[in-house]
């Protein structure tokens, strides 16, 4: 609707104008444009977003073939390189935006996307599974796809990191730094398997530190995996709830130990790899020996079982933060001479 | 003082109430020095580990894993009680297993003439063959012992027993396998009956919810234990029923009933102490796979020879002895079963024959797991669906 709009907007300016000065760059444009489109589809999708205009911009002809085009319509979309139907399908999507301060990033998104080299299938795959991506601007945008290749995740990688987890642009370069940092520092890997683990598994970026932490100490320490072999069986892409039910299923069952400081185990431990990285039935069959049956109650009695453990600790710690307070003011008592003397006397 | 500081060590010994101990009173637990080195759980895991992967085969893992993880209870329903507490639980789910048999599979047999004639409709009296139509001896169950389980795979756990109105409970948790045994002693009415070792309590009160015995004697080594089953037994049973002509609870060393009592009893059960595997497996305190305890656990296979043949003793010619455990250790198990019947033969002139049990397995298939092909008696092994057990229980019968 809109663009047809657009259109007879610029028929009847350029009728009322009649000038050919406008109307032939106009003309030239487009003929010019068309074998561009082939090569650089950046080029392409401004200079054609230029060429058909929305009706606000049509009404100053100076700014026509210079100025930066703010809203996207079908045939310009068409023109990137979607089909009918995907363009309908981004022009639905960003008419929702259409007004809001957001929306004139939607066209800055789309030319990102291009610029890394992906073809309009998957763009529109990627703007499907984050819609966010429309509204955020320019140059937050390369920054953060900048940040990336500085971590390391070279062209390829990358694409494939954007396709396959789009969220990961969503979150500040504040926040990554801070995810990296805390891998390498806290839970010791080395920037090769930080980039091997955001390649990966990027939805690592979003986790909560501290439950991060917990479940890498948890194979660390109770599992007894070393940080490569981590990385090697995609650790991050499981829940903790997962590794550890799986873990304790084979540990009950005497098919898996703790090492002991030496790293030593009397019997032999499967490896991460094949504990994580198959299928229930698989694991099941060929790891630890186990019926279907045995796993789904033994899923439910973990469950439980660790409620029940949070619980506690839940109440013991709030027990023990009332005991803290209570010797700060203790100690307050002591030091603060003034005071203490009216808080003695209350005391009694 | 010395109050103060006892409720402090108790507190400090339940473990839910550890928020309620000061934080300056209480014993933070350090890895490096105050861990022991070897806990007793530790040592009976390995224990287990190495007996029972040869003797269990291909099913110890399985077996492992549910030892190690929650146990199933059963609830005991209390005949004595006043509410309807089965329509309630019944509700929630449960089923009465000793009622709820495979009854598919299994065309009935003629009934066994002995018993037949007394009280036939009150009596679970089911007889059965194997699946290939083998012929099996026909097998008589105590009566009006019932004990709600959740069925298979469900992991609900039973509310705590409410006292009704006169002050009884209404249900008694136990593990489920635990009365297999009291099923199987095969209580008729008028019997005179021994529980040689009664304590806790569970068995003696499924016993006692048969309704039909003449007399009960109630024995326990240990004082303390005797207590708390003459607890349990006031809580759940009316004073009257406990009479001291119905009723005796003695704490006597039990080895030496063949001395204190002579052919007397119809029943006797002989629930002897045992490594109580799962127990061990779980609790540090008074575990017997502890160090200061390695001379008990040795003689604890003799203990269980001279129980269960003082409750040969104790047995009237034609009586029925059942030997339970809670273990799955062969050693004490059938080879406590094996030497007794030799020794019973050679030194007291007592012939003994095995009552089979098969059918009870065959009936109760469905709630309870059971170790195939025993050649002596019947166990229940626990299972993650099924985590009750592990019973071992065998029977037998005096012929002279």
């Amino acid at each position: 609707m809109g663009t047809r709009f657009a259109a007879s907007q610029v028929l009847r300016w350029t009728l009322r104008h009649a000038t050919h000065s406008v109307f032939g760059p106009l003309q030239f444009g487009r003929c010019q444009l068309q074998p561009l489109c082939a090569g650089g589809r950046l080029l392409c999708s401004s200079t054609s977003q230029g060429t058909l205009q929305s009706p606000q911009h049509t009404h100053e002809p100076h700014h026509l073939s210079r100025q930066p085009v703010r809203e996207l319509s079908l045939p310009s979309l068409v023109d990137m390189g979607f089909t009918d139907s995907q363009a309908e399908q981004i022009y639905d999507a960003t008419s929702k935006l259409r007004g809001t301060s957001a929306s004139k990033h939607a066209l800055s998104t789309l030319t990102t996307m291009f610029v890394l080299g992906l073809n309009p299938s998957s763009v529109l795959k990627i703007l499907e599974k984050c819609p966010e991506l429309y509204t955020i601007n320019e140059l937050q945008l390369q920054q953060r796809i900048g940040n990336m290749r500085k971590l390391g995740l070279v062209e390829g990688s990358l694409q494939r990191v954007v396709s396959h987890f789009p969220q990961i642009l969503t979150v500040p370069v504040k926040t990554v730094k801070h995810m990296v940092l805390f891998l390498r520092e806290k839970c010791q890997f080395t920037s090769q398997q930080v980039t091997d683990i955001l390649r990966d598994s990027p939805a690592v970026i979003l986790e909560d530190n501290e439950q991060l932490e917990y479940k890498f100490q948890y194979v660390y320490y109770r599992m007894g995996v070393k940080q490569a072999d981590m990385v090697k069986s995609r650790l991050f892409r499981y829940t903790l709830e997962e590794v550890r039910c799986r873990h304790c299923f084979l540990e009950r069952r005497g098919l898996y130990q703790t090492p002991d400081k030496k790293g030593q185990t009397t019997i032999i431990n499967s490896k991460l790899d094949s504990i994580l990285k198959i299928d229930l039935d698989t694991f099941l069959t060929d790891v630890a020996n186990g019926s279907a049956e045995e796993y789904e109650v033994f899923q439910r009695l973990m469950a439980r079982e660790w409620q029940e453990e949070e619980q506690l600790q839940g109440s013991i710690e709030a027990g023990s933060d009332d005991e803290e307070e209570d010797e700060e003011d203790e100690e307050d008592d002591e030091e603060t001479s003034g005071k203490s003397a009216y808080r003695k006397r209350r005391k009694r | 003082m010395a109050l103060l500081m006892e409720t402090r060590l108790l507190l400090r010994k339940v473990k839910d109430l550890r928020c309620l101990t000061q934080k300056r009173h209480r014993v933070k637990e350090k890895w490096a020095a105050t861990r022991i080195k070897h806990p007793a759980t530790g040592l009976a895991l390995q224990n287990f580990d190495s007996t029972y992967s040869v003797q269990l085969g291909p099913l110890w893992p399985s077996v492992r894993a549910a030892l190690l993880s929650e146990r199933k209870y059963g609830a005991l329903l209390n005949n004595y009680g006043h509410d309807d507490v089965q329509a309630e639980l019944q509700a929630k789910g449960c089923k009465d297993f000793p009622s709820d048999i495979e009854t598919e599979a299994q065309p009935c047999l003629e009934q066994e003439p002995a018993v037949a004639g007394e009280e036939e409709s009150s009596h679970v009296s089911v007889n059965k063959s194997d699946l290939d139509a083998q012929q099996l001896p026909a097998l008589q169950l105590s009566p009006n012992i019932k004990c709600l389980v959740f069925p298979r795979g469900d992991i609900t756990r039973f509310k705590p027993a409410r006292p009704d109105m006169f002050g009884c409970l209404g249900y008694y948790l136990m593990d489920a396998a635990s009365v297999l045994p009291c099923l199987a002693l095969n209580v008729q009415e008028g019997h005179n009956v021994l529980d040689l070792c009664a304590a806790p309590g569970g068995k003696t009160l499924a016993l006692l919810q048969t309704k039909s015995i003449g007399f009960f004697g109630v024995n326990d080594t240990s004082v303390s234990r005797t207590t708390r089953l003459r607890k349990v037994l006031h809580s759940y049973v009316p004073k009257p029923l406990l009479s001291d002509e119905k009723l005796r609870i003695t704490t006597f060393d039990g080895t030496k009933w063949g001395e204190i009592e002579k052919n007397t009893f119809d029943r006797v059960l002989v629930d002897v102490p045992c490594t109580t595997d799962r127990h061990s497996l779980m609790e540090d305190d008074n575990n017997i796979f502890s160090k200061n305890r390695t001379g008990e656990r040795r003689r604890l296979p003799q203990l269980q020879l001279d129980l269960l043949l003082a409750g040969i003793e104790a047995a009237c010619p034609g009586g029925e002895i059942l030997y339970s455990t809670c273990t799955l250790s062969q050693i004490q198990n059938l080879s406590v079963v094996e030497q007794a019947i030799h020794t019973a033969r050679e030194d007291h002139g007592i012939q003994l024959q095995v009552v089979d049990l098969r059918p009870l397995t065959h009936m109760f298939r469905k709630t309870f797991d059971f170790a195939p092909d025993l050649p002596l008696g019947e166990m229940v092994v626990p299972h993650l669906a099924a985590n009750f057990g592990p019973i071992y229980m065998c029977k037998l019968r005096r012929l002279t």
